[in-house]
């Protein structure tokens, strides 16, 4: 398994934040501190696209819950994209994509937000 | 990732017993040991992932109350130390998920469930509920000889 990884590119007034390796309650800090400070730059719109993601924990399942709030209350939304199929049933599973937007497409996933 | 000699395994033909760090730096390791072992007993991959996050989430238990930096625990001359025994019998795996921490107390504890909307979740909690969930059987013991001990029983099912 890969270490965890993240970066992160514009699409316009998006940011897509791409993981990949494991995020697990050693690595999650790492995210942590990544969506803190796209949040302090005033990013609050946010795909993140698990293409390359391994493992999720339960760490990084509630910090992504807790981003999703603190998006939502600044007008904003974190959604996931391309998450793997072993990844996506786990979640599935567990209730998150009740509460979590998962998409497919990157184009479908960035027209989702609402315009400003 | 950690070196291999921060993991140790020890093989016999009924058992595997790995000791790991207790601070989370090998959680990846024991999670790839994991899904190589459940596989070999002829779990489906959807439930090789089930057990890699139970596994995953007793160890970070462990890690962060357990042995967590603002509590005491028992045995402080010793290196806070995870020791896992895992062994295949009558058609099940059992893991055994050993520390010598803090106690977990059960009776105080409350499970956190995902609810309907993002409101109402929570950020955190969910490593329980995820063991019970992805199990067929979850244990926990403690005394003051053996330290505290998880087991974790998952049954292959027949197809």
């Amino acid at each position: 398994m890969k270490p965890f990884h993240i970066s992160n590119e514009s699409r316009g007034p998006i940011e897509l934040v791409r993981l990949g390796g494991g995020l697990d309650m050693h690595s999650f800090p790492q995210l942590e501190s990544h969506l803190k400070s796209l949040f302090e730059q005033g990013h609050h719109r946010l795909v993140l696209d698990c293409r390359e993601l391994e493992y999720i924990g339960s760490a990084g399942l509630g910090a992504l819950i807790g981003f999703a709030k603190d998006a939502r209350e600044r007008r904003g939304d974190l959604k996931l994209l391309n998450v793997p199929p072993h990844i996506y049933r786990i979640i599935e599973l567990l209730g998150f994509t009740k509460v979590l937007q998962v998409h497919h497409e990157e184009a479908k996933a960035l027209a989702s937000f609402q315009p400003n | 990732m950690p070196t291999p000699e921060q993991v140790r395994i020890n093989k016999t033909t009924d058992r595997l017993t790995i000791h790991a760090p207790g601070d989370g730096s090998c959680l990846a390791r024991i999670r790839a040991i994991m899904a190589d072992l459940a596989r070999q007993v002829g779990f489906p991959d959807h439930e090789i992932t089930m057990i890699q996050m139970a596994v995953d989430e007793a160890c970070a238990n462990v890690v962060e109350h357990a042995y967590a930096p603002d509590k005491q625990w028992r045995w402080q001359h010793r290196q806070p130390e995870i020791c896992m025994h895992i062994r295949t019998e009558h058609g099940r795996l059992v893991v055994e998920i050993n520390d010598h921490g803090q106690r977990f107390d059960f009776t105080s504890y409350r499970p956190t469930d995902v609810a309907a909307n993002l409101d109402e979740m929570k950020n955190g909690g969910y490593g329980v509920p995820i063991m019970r969930r992805f199990m067929d059987e979850v244990q926990y013991s403690s005394n003051n000889q053996t330290g505290n001990t998880l087991r974790l029983v998952k049954y292959l099912k027949k197809e």
